[in-house]
């Protein structure tokens, strides 16, 4: 036995335990939604089969999008997507305040928080009065508005750790070149941190699109969202669970996009170039 | 007209602590201003409140005459080039430049002539549609000055804007930053914490320290008139040796300065008149490295026994480091009162210089630019001064 051979050993073992560890890792994680994938291509009466792929039809999907499935879809798009740009400038101009000023003291950055600390089943009740009385319960547009305040606090914070990523000599050349202090902020500081106003709306996107609480407590039939007509598929008949599986499958496809998304945007440099 | 007058300005913080402290300082329509001081001394902090970017606590800012305590930068009329370049990332080579400008609403045939001027005068004509991202440090560089220059200001701020430039290249910007300073005539204030750009930039250097300034005045007169041992040590290097020693009088009217390693040196006869007064007192004797010599060309120049710790051979000259043959204790920065540390000496002595480590040499001290120094206030005493005298 040479001395390489030696050596070439306990390197293998070692590689191969850990290759073997990362499989069994790996396969808890994909397996549930490999088999989800999986069931929403299968008949209905065959979904509970032990095969692997038993029959193979497309009709969960059209039986979902045909239903009002179909209209959840778009209102969680619309929804998601309004209470994002909702939320955003405030959250932009909110946190660059925090960043750059002494804004209502150190206090105030955990103060707006404060309703992310509360259990949303707290929040949703008095909400729910409040909106039926404001007449904005059983629509998109007060659903627009819930989730906006309820994502506002978070995408502060982010787009806050973003601002004071970002050196302060930009806003200080642009303000001896000419510019106000909004001026500065509305015509650098903006464009410079794209990337993460970005990836803090594909967030906010995702946290509105998953929502159930609220969209339940304060949706009706036609403004169902996502999650709300996913269980409603369970049904006094059982669970529909190749429809459901398919219902979940068109769920994630927008998230999935979304996180391919928010990698770029957040590995890709903030301010390179600007600075040294 | 854009003097600038600093009338006891001061920088107080939320915690207390001054970040400047009544700063009094003139600067003269045109003038080139070194800010020069280690890490910390309240030079950026001055220049930012020139710039409007901090506000003062108190005393007064004049510029061209006007107070602009209260007047915001971008009405301040001054351009400021930051160590970082701060060039807007998302703007090309052109915009950066046009934006001062397009600011203040200047007409676009007109952006794009000042654009052009600046351009040729930089050499940036080909790096005008570049990204700063794909630009080298000293273009980079470059386009942060061009930026100033297009606007032209009553007056430019440089916050260290070699730092971030190889040896090379620091030394080119050095000479480009003086001829563009010929050709403007504007006022430029410099801030910078490197001693060779302090000496031959500028018209004049104020050195800060601790938020105070604690001289100002030409480079060469600051060199060769320190106020204190902190401005003696921090304008050279290797900075000004300081010795431990007694001022006594010696036979006849003579005085001379006995070292704590028993090495005696004679003041000479043009310093006897200040130091008189001093006789019998403790006192720091500070010399600087090439006043040390390896041999006595002069009658006058006076042995000292200095054992070898090393010699730094930087090709046009060599630069030993020595102990003071029985000093036990030395000064530096770090240990003001004397430390344990034992007193080494740096001396810059011809190319051709060489010891080995360990071995006893004799040098011989130039005593005439010799200073003397109070221990306690560390205030150098007060003696006429050698600039434009002859020996």
């Amino acid at each position: 036995m040479t001395s390489m051979d030696r050596n070439e050993r306990p390197a293998f073992r070692r590689r191969f335990g850990l290759h073997f560890g990362l499989i069994v890792v790996c396969a808890i994680v994909l397996l549930p939604p490999l088999w989800v994938l999986r069931t929403s291509f299968v008949p209905e009466q065959l979904s509970y089969s032990n095969e692997l792929m038993p029959a193979f039809t497309t009709d969960n999907y059209s039986a979902l999008l045909s239903s009002r499935f179909g209209q959840s879809y778009l209102n969680s798009l619309i929804v998601a997507l309004g209470s994002v740009l909702l939320a955003l400038p405030f959250a932009a101009t909110t946190g660059y305040a925090f960043a750059r000023f002494r804004t209502g003291g150190r206090w105030a950055r955990f103060a707006v928080l404060a309703t992310q600390m509360l259990p949303p089943v707290a929040l949703v009740l008095p909400t729910f009065t409040l909106f039926r009385s404001l007449e904005l319960s059983n629509s998109l547009t007060g659903l627009i508005i819930v989730y906006a305040a309820l994502n506002l606090p978070f995408l502060t914070w982010i787009l806050m750790g973003f601002f004071e990523g970002i050196p302060v000599d930009l806003e200080w050349a642009a303000m001896t070149d000419g510019a106000t202090a909004w001026g500065a902020f509305w015509r650098i500081v903006l464009p410079v941190s794209m990337p993460g106003i970005a990836a803090a709306g594909v967030l906010g996107f995702i946290l509105a699109w998953n929502e159930f609480l609220f969209a339940l407590v304060l949706s009706g039939p036609k403004t169902a969202t996502i999650p709300v007509a996913l269980a409603a598929l369970q049904t006094s008949n059982g669970v529909q669970i190749a429809k459901v599986s398919a219902g979940v499958v068109l769920a994630i496809l927008p998230l999935v996009v979304a996180s391919r998304f928010i990698q770029r945007f957040i590995v890709q440099g903030l301010t390179f170039g600007s600075v040294k | 007209m854009a003097s600038i007058e600093l009338d006891r300005v001061s920088k107080l913080y939320g915690n207390g602590n001054y970040g400047v402290h009544e700063v009094d300082l003139t600067i003269p329509d045109g003038e080139f201003v070194i800010f020069l001081g280690p890490s910390g001394c309240g030079k950026s902090t001055t220049l930012r409140m020139i710039a409007g970017l901090e506000s003062i606590s108190s005393g007064d800012l004049r510029i061209g005459g006007k107070s602009v305590a209260n007047v915001a930068p971008r009405d301040r009329n001054v351009a400021v080039v930051f160590q970082s370049y701060a060039l807007y990332p998302h703007m090309s080579v052109r915009q950066n430049m046009a934006f001062g400008l397009k600011m203040r609403g200047t007409d676009a045939a007109v952006i794009d002539a000042k654009i052009a001027d600046a351009a040729n005068l930089l050499g940036l004509q080909n790096l005008l549609g570049r990204k700063p991202a794909a630009l080298s440090g000293g273009q980079r560089q470059r386009v942060a000055l061009g930026r100033a220059i297009v606007r032209e200001p009553a007056a430019f701020l440089l916050d260290e804007p070699l730092s971030n430039l190889d040896a090379q290249l620091r030394a080119e910007m050095r000479l480009e930053l003086v001829k563009l300073h010929r050709r403007l005539g504007r006022t430029i204030v410099h801030v910078t914490h490197d001693q060779v750009e302090a000496m031959t930039m500028g018209d004049r250097i104020c050195i800060m320290r601790d938020g105070r300034l604690i001289q100002a005045g030409r480079p060469l007169e600051v060199y060769a008139d320190p106020v204190n041992t902190f401005v003696a040590r921090f304008l050279a290097t290797p900075p000004m040796n300081l010795i431990p020693a007694t001022l006594q009088a010696a036979p006849g009217e003579g005085l001379s300065v006995l070292t704590d390693s028993g090495a005696v040196l004679a003041v000479p006869a043009r310093h006897r008149n200040a130091y008189g007064e001093r006789a019998g007192r403790r006192v720091i004797l500070g010399v600087r490295a090439e006043d040390f010599h390896e041999s006595p060309d002069k009658p006058d120049w006076q042995k000292i026994a200095v054992r070898v710790v090393a010699v730094e051979a930087l090709g046009a000259e060599n630069v030993l480091i020595g102990q003071i043959a029985g000093h036990a204790t030395g000064r530096d920065d770090a240990h003001p009162a004397g430390g344990d540390k034992p007193l080494e000496i740096a001396a810059r002595l011809s190319r051709y210089f060489t010891a080995p480590v360990g071995s006893m040499v004799e040098l011989y001290i130039d005593p005439l630019p010799m200073h003397l120094f109070d221990p306690e206030t560390e205030l150098v005493i007060a003696r006429p001064s050698l600039m434009g005298a002859t020996r």
